[in-house]
């Protein structure tokens, strides 16, 4: 049905990676392909098993079994700082923002820059915390207004910003659009698309079928840890909602 | 020196004026933030634009203090313009003048329904209004359009087929319903047309003819200055001009529509086996990246559209043709062969022929239209309590 092209290595590629804790099995043998300028969704029912993919794919868990292969060369993934060294940032549904500090701060958490003396290197950061913001189109007045200031949708930007710090080529947002008005749905659904213009592969994990619909290149459904179906994003909503519960 | 000094005070103005035009609303100290000026410079400027009425302050409350929210003025109200696209919704708020205060897209599943995507709509709607500060009050209308013909009495679809699950609403009364204002509903190539006519590159033209090429295929006809609708909306629905006699069905049931050749569908499928599944903004993005097929799909289609239009402008006379849509962002990949089809009808060409121009508005003429056709239905003067009310406030 979908021939994918032939001659693209994948950006990300999961075989057969299975996860267990204890007697629960999170993931089994599941597959899954992130291509450049790709924007894939995860989906499926609670306890499906996408925010454990989701935290392998970040270093945040690792794979009891199975491979992960990063631009065609097996790698593995030992913790969260691995993953951002292999390319792989990630924004969980937490976020991990900080309210008191302002935008740029956030944008450089952890990864202050300095200059020869140890000092924080105010200026170059701000500037290049405006030149993310203006990547992703988003609208923030300062970057020194505080998060607390912000809206929750200007947050999720400020959150996927951080992720374009060193130059990502694959972005994990779980559940990025979950309590956003539809305005603040709208504008982080458009800075996805931009992730995906500027080359990116994305993987998207949500609920909310509406959202991936719009903005996926392609659905993969988990179910009960499983692989249980791939869809375009022009499969119909009844197709993949038939997948998620195991209609079909 | 004096010179530079009140030239340098203007562009401060206009910094404060494009800031709060950009975020819709802001704090006295948002605004010196997003300008650089000092706290002080940015409350003298405030308070001259609050003078000559070009901006309003209220007091609002940001952070458990109090603050002074200054947002564009908007004393007579606000209208909305929403276009609801295949795979976009873009929803603006603009005051009498045109002037757009806020701006939203929002990207939409392929195959979306009539009720989940107004309902975004009226919710987008409101959300836009909270962002400059104001309520439904002050709405005095929206105007929506879509990429179907609309019956101009019924303001139904007329064509059945065409926008799956759209058929049989009555689209500006469910829109109405959840937003108490007059809706107003148009093709929305026909806003285009109405947009690059009156404030884009047709100005100067009585006749022309805007075509919008992105999923689908669209024109709206001005003629003497005014959009021409057509008895039951379908005029110049050239997406269902038949351009292949032995070819495939269309979504409206014909065969061989300049859609089954040039809609969204027809243009990704030759693509498919050298590059993939690509999304049609990847199309006019791969064009650009002077992307050998994408170039030769993109031109193709500029032909195909350009043989239609000849025939259109032989029979109307335009001045201009104005071209909209995605596949119009390519630029003269899209241009030249839709160009050189027009000339190479000796009539159009003896003749001079149309100027064909890209959309001076871009992808946003439809929008705008959507703003205009709501202030065209809208006497804004005819609310003289609503002056009073204000001025009493002040």
């Amino acid at each position: 049905m979908r021939p994918p092209a032939p001659h693209r290595t994948p950006l990300l590629a999961l075989h057969e990676v299975s996860k267990y804790f204890g007697a629960v099995e999170a993931l089994v043998g599941v597959d899954l392909e992130v291509h450049s300028h790709e924007v894939v969704a995860l989906v499926g029912d609670n306890g499906a098993g996408k925010s454990t993919l989701a935290q392998i794919v970040a270093g945040v868990l690792s794979p009891d079994a199975g491979q992960i292969e990063i631009a065609g060369k097996p790698v593995t993934i030992s913790s969260p700082s691995a993953a951002n060294e292999l390319g792989v940032a990630s924004v969980f549904q937490d976020l991990a923002v900080c309210e008191n500090l302002d935008v740029t701060a956030n944008v450089f958490l952890g990864r202050e820059q300095r200059n020869r003396f140890g000092l924080m290197h105010d200026g170059a950061m701000e500037v290049e915390t405006r030149r993310l913001l203006e990547r992703l189109t988003v609208r923030i007045p300062s970057v020194r207004t505080t998060l607390r200031q912000l809206s929750a949708g200007q947050r999720q930007a400020v959150a996927i910003a951080r992720t374009l710090i060193g130059d990502p080529r694959i972005v994990v947002l779980d559940e990025p659009t979950a309590a956003l008005s539809v305005a603040q749905t709208g504008e982080v659904l458009t800075h996805i698309q931009r992730l995906r213009d500027l080359g990116l592969g994305v993987i998207l994990i949500s609920h909310n079928l509406n959202d991936v619909r719009a903005v996926a290149d392609r659905i993969e459904v988990l179910r009960h840890g499983r692989n249980n179906g791939s869809f375009r994003a022009t499969a119909s909503h009844e197709s993949i909602l038939a997948a998620i519960t195991g209609a079909a | 020196m004096a010179r530079t000094q009140s030239s340098l005070r203007e562009a401060n103005r206009s910094r404060v004026v494009d800031a709060v035009k950009k975020y819709g609303s802001l704090t006295q100290v948002e605004l010196a933030g997003a300008t650089g000026l000092s706290a002080a410079t940015v409350s003298t400027i405030v308070k001259e634009l609050v003078a000559s009425e070009v901006v309003e302050v209220r007091n609002t409350v940001r952070s458990g203090r109090r603050a002074q929210l200054v947002t564009l003025s908007h004393r007579v109200g606000l209208v909305a313009g929403v276009v609801v696209g295949y795979r976009t919704m873009r929803v603006a708020l603009a005051d009498v003048a045109h002037e757009v205060l806020a701006e939203q897209t929002l990207p939409l599943p392929a195959d979306h329904r009539s009720d989940t995507s107004l309902d975004r709509a009226a919710l987008l709607v409101v959300d836009l209004l909270e962002r400059v500060g104001s309520t439904l009050d002050d709405l005095l209308g929206i105007g929506l359009g879509i990429p179907a013909p609309v019956h101009p009495t019924t303001g139904m679809i007329s064509v059945r087929g065409v926008l799956r699950g759209w058929d049989s609403v009555q689209i500006a009364q469910v829109l109405e319903k959840r937003l108490a204002r007059p809706v107003f509903v148009d093709n929305d190539a026909n806003l285009g047309a109405l947009a690059e006519s009156t404030m884009g590159v047709g100005r100067p033209w009585r006749d022309m003819v805007y075509v919008s090429v992105s999923h689908g295929v669209g024109a709206g006809i001005v003629i003497g200055g005014t959009v021409h609708r057509g008895v039951d909306g379908t005029a110049g629905e050239i997406g269902h001009v038949q351009v292949d006699p032995a070819g495939r069905i269309c979504l409206c049931g014909s065969r061989g529509c300049l859609n089954t050749v040039v809609g969204l569908p027809a243009l990704l499928e030759p693509l498919q086996t050298s590059h993939g599944n690509l999304s049609l903004r990847d199309v006019v993005r791969l064009a650009g990246d002077d992307d050998p097929g994408c170039r030769e799909i993109v031109a193709d289609a500029g032909e195909r559209v350009g043989a239609v239009i000849a025939a259109l402008a032989t029979g109307l006379g335009p001045q201009g043709v104005v071209v909209g849509g995605e596949l119009a962002e390519t630029g003269e990949t899209f241009l030249a062969p839709l160009r050189a089809a027009l000339e190479r009808r000796t009539v159009l060409n003896q003749a001079g022929g149309p100027e064909v121009v890209p959309a001076a508005l871009g992808l946003r003429a439809e929008l705008v239209g959507a703003v205009a056709l709501a202030l065209q239905h809208t006497d804004v003067f005819e609310r003289p309590d609503r002056t009073d009310e204000e001025m009493a406030g002040r």
